[in-house]
């Protein structure tokens, strides 16, 4: 399987960079944070404040530990 | 796997490529500027350039935020960092950009308690750990990253967290596009303009490429076909006599972006009047400081740092290279006395340097590679 070059939690080259963003889906909600799984399955507890209102099964894209952005539906399934 | 095998089909990415050669006049050259360090890295990655005719050349920008950092912002955080009460974190990266003195690795091994860290949040989380110490965050960027950085002071705000700071570097993408156009030294037909950046602050900001300088800029994504579509539209743009704002990224990016995001940003931040890029010498109102709302966070006021200027080595050719004047290969150190493990300039620090993805990922002369060749 491959793996996207900088797009998963385990690797996504410099963090520094503003435009490394990793899309992860939200597996579970717990107050502002939300517990999120990339395309490689690994997990992580992601803020997501800045992309109010979040359910599970949403794919956000993520950026130091913060969700910015909410991919588009049509590509959720990835 | 999808999501990922649709933007790197090699059958779509011959089609976009003639198509992109098809709108190409064989008389006239074609210089587009990708803004963003990630859009290079994906460049040399996947070998984009080799897909493109002679006449269409890609010029790397100032998107990358360790690269375009002044030494004298390394050397400040390096002061902060040698404080016997305090930890101090930062992304990974900013661990072997070069100060005058060493970098923040080498003063670590030193015995200064410094540690990497993948968001401002776990900084915020040592701090409420350690109640007895002085946690300061490192803080670097564009607008990608500042939103995580302003969440996590609203945090700390919040739950008064008082032995935390941010020494704060966040840089703002449209000034220095807006002086690379007015540079005399470059002459740019188009842009490619930076995917994650505009999921904060949307395509708006760019309007003014094509109002006040005709030029075309896409929004583009980071996938090699995302790439390839980006310089398809502004081929037609450009054929056609068009200058607009267009997103390519539709999946990602929104026309106005994160508006919950700039709110919280505009409340944590504040422009500050200028700021230094390296290599392109300061700049009005491109980067931010902490607001007076969270003056108590800000390390540059707790530990009165100085703002002193350093000069680049003068081997170093960073600044040419950012500006889009030289290529990387054309630095006199370039791939000898500079390579990724011992960088001198912070452009091969950085994976999304663009002499560290022309060095890593072997273009390291100008020898153009035919599609299909043993080269």
């Amino acid at each position: 399987m491959m793996l996207p070059s900088y797009c998963t939690l385990n690797y996504n080259g410099c963090v520094t960079c503003s435009d490394a963003g990793i899309p992860v889906r939200v597996v579970s909600m717990e107050g502002d944070d939300a517990l999120c799984e990339d395309a490689a399955g690994s997990r992580a507890w992601i803020a997501v404040e800045l992309v109010m209102p979040v359910q599970a099964g949403e794919v956000l894209l993520t950026h130091g530990g913060v969700a910015i952005g909410r991919v588009a539906a049509q590509e959720e399934d990835f | 796997m999808k999501y990922v095998d649709e933007f790197r089909n090699g059958e779509l990415a011959r089609a976009v490529a003639a198509g992109i050669a098809s709108l190409t006049d064989p008389n006239r050259h074609y210089k587009i500027m990708e803004v963003c360090g990630g859009h290079t890295h994906t460049i040399y990655r996947h070998g984009i350039k080799d897909l493109l005719p002679d006449q269409v050349e890609l010029v790397h920008g100032p998107g990358c935020p360790v690269c375009v950092l002044p030494m004298g912002r390394v050397d400040e955080g390096i002061e902060i960092a040698e404080r016997p009460e305090v930890i101090f974190t930062c992304f990974g990266d900013m661990m072997r950009v070069p100060g005058s003195k060493g970098n923040l690795l080498e003063v670590k091994a030193e015995g200064a308690d410094i540690r990497m860290v993948y968001s401002p949040l776990d900084a915020l989380r040592i701090a409420r750990e350690n109640p007895d110490r002085e946690v300061v965050f490192y803080a670097i960027g564009f607008e990608t990253t500042a939103p995580s950085t302003a969440l996590t002071l609203q945090r700390a705000k919040k739950e008064g967290v008082e032995n935390f700071s941010v020494f704060c570097n966040h840089v703002t993408i449209v000034p220095p596009v807006r002086a690379l156009l007015d540079s005399p030294d470059l002459r740019l037909d188009a842009f490619i303009g930076p995917g994650h950046v505009s999921t904060v602050i949307g395509c708006r900001p760019y309007e003014f490429m094509s109002a006040d300088y005709d030029k075309p800029c896409v929004v583009a994504g980071f996938e090699p076909l995302d790439l390839l579509q980006s310089i398809l539209m502004l081929m037609r743009q450009l054929d056609e006599g068009r200058c607009e704002v267009e997103n390519q990224y539709g999946r990602v990016v929104l026309w106005e972006g994160n508006l919950q995001a700039l709110k919280s940003m505009a409340e944590v931040f504040e422009l500050r009047p200028y700021f230094e890029w390296r290599g392109l010498g300061f700049i009005a109102q491109s980067a931010l400081k902490l607001s007076a709302a969270y003056a108590d966070f800000d390390a540059e006021l707790r530990y009165s740092t100085p703002g002193v200027r350093v000069a680049d080595p003068k081997a170093c050719q960073c600044g040419e290279v950012l500006k889009g004047v030289l290529k990387p290969p054309e630095c006199k150190v370039f791939g000898t006395s500079c390579t990724p493990e011992h960088p001198l300039g912070a452009l091969m620090v950085s994976s999304e340097g663009a002499c560290a993805a022309y060095y890593n990922f072997g273009r390291k002369s100008f020898e153009k590679i035919e599609i299909g060749s043993k080269k």
